[in-house]
């Protein structure tokens, strides 16, 4: 019971994942393709935890917190480099 | 359908949009253009390091393709030039 | 207080619950991607899609896997990496997004397409 609706859940993220994608890349201006990525990246760290579950691998979790802390640095590069013209350096 | 065959549908298809994430970075003119399709790419390949049971190398492959190269290219642009000539 | 813990009914439901809700929130969100107009209105399918769709489900996952004995005594290990993660999203993501619509809006990038004021910069109206 648990395992089917786990894998249903993780059925419906794949979906979302796929649809994101094509936003990034074909969207009209840079900045909503760099906001696909972003929401495409916080949506896979559910797929991530629910497959770590299923599959039940627990040391695959340790995968989550990085991708969580450096998504958010290409973010703040692309808006230094729209803002300014440098970034800085 | 089990839960096998949906994980290798699912390496199958974000392997062929990763194909054309790379395919249109190579071909595009807007420079800052094809550094965000690269960074797409490299968030695909976590994605699939993932579904192959390797997390050591994907928490390898995270900081350099995601977080520093995007940043040493944008450096790079923002000292020549933004759009790629004949 | 270890004895209410062994029936694992009320904490799967929760659980199950809050992953629902975030998966109705992750297709809500793809879809708003596609049928809104302009940059900024995109913003709005953004915020359901990083808060609603990624925070109440990984401490739902996080309740979730409590009650799953096959992991051993690693699922103490997979709950507690499933709420530093939510909690990682919740203070990042705003303010990632923040950053990216005032440098879009500095630099001209995207216009305000149906547009009926912009008092910061008149120019970019559509």
């Amino acid at each position: 019971m648990l395992m089917e609706l786990i894998l249903i859940v993780m059925f419906i993220y794949a979906i979302a994942i796929l649809l994101l994608s094509i936003i990034a890349l074909k969207g009209p201006t840079i900045g909503d393709q760099v906001l696909a990525i972003d929401v495409l990246t916080y949506i896979s760290l559910v797929l991530f935890t629910l497959l770590s579950i299923y599959l039940k691998q627990p040391l695959l979790i340790v995968l989550v917190i990085p991708l969580a802390l450096w998504v958010y640095s290409l973010d703040i590069y692309i808006a230094k480099y729209l803002e300014h013209g440098d970034l800085g350096a | 359908m089990s839960g096998e065959t949906g994980i290798y549908i699912l390496m199958a298809v974000v392997s062929l949009i990763s194909t054309l994430a790379v395919y249109m970075a190579v071909v595009e003119k807007d420079l800052v253009k094809a550094v965000i399709y690269s960074a797409l790419q490299s968030g695909l390949y976590t994605i699939l390091y993932f579904l192959l049971l390797a997390p050591d190398i994907g928490l390898v492959y995270i900081p350099v393709a995601v977080g520093l190269i995007p940043g040493v290219l944008l450096i790079l642009i923002s000292k020549t030039e933004r759009w790629e000539k004949e | 207080m270890i004895s209410v813990l062994e029936t694992p009914i009320i904490l799967r439901v929760i659980g199950s619950a809050l992953l629902c809700l975030g998966a109705f929130a992750a297709l809500v969100s793809a879809i708003g991607f596609h049928r809104f107009k302009n940059f900024y209105l995109r913003l709005h399918a953004a915020t359901i899609g990083s808060i609603w769709g990624s925070v109440y489900p990984l401490v739902g996952s996080a309740i979730l896997a409590i009650t799953v004995e096959e992991l051993g005594v690693y699922r103490w290990f997979v709950a507690g990496a499933s709420i530093v993660a939510a909690f990682i999203v919740l203070i990042l993501a705003p303010a990632g997004s923040h950053a990216l619509a005032r440098g879009v809006h500095k630099a001209k990038v995207a216009r305000v397409k149906p547009c009926i004021a912009d008092k910061l910069d008149p120019e970019l109206c559509g």
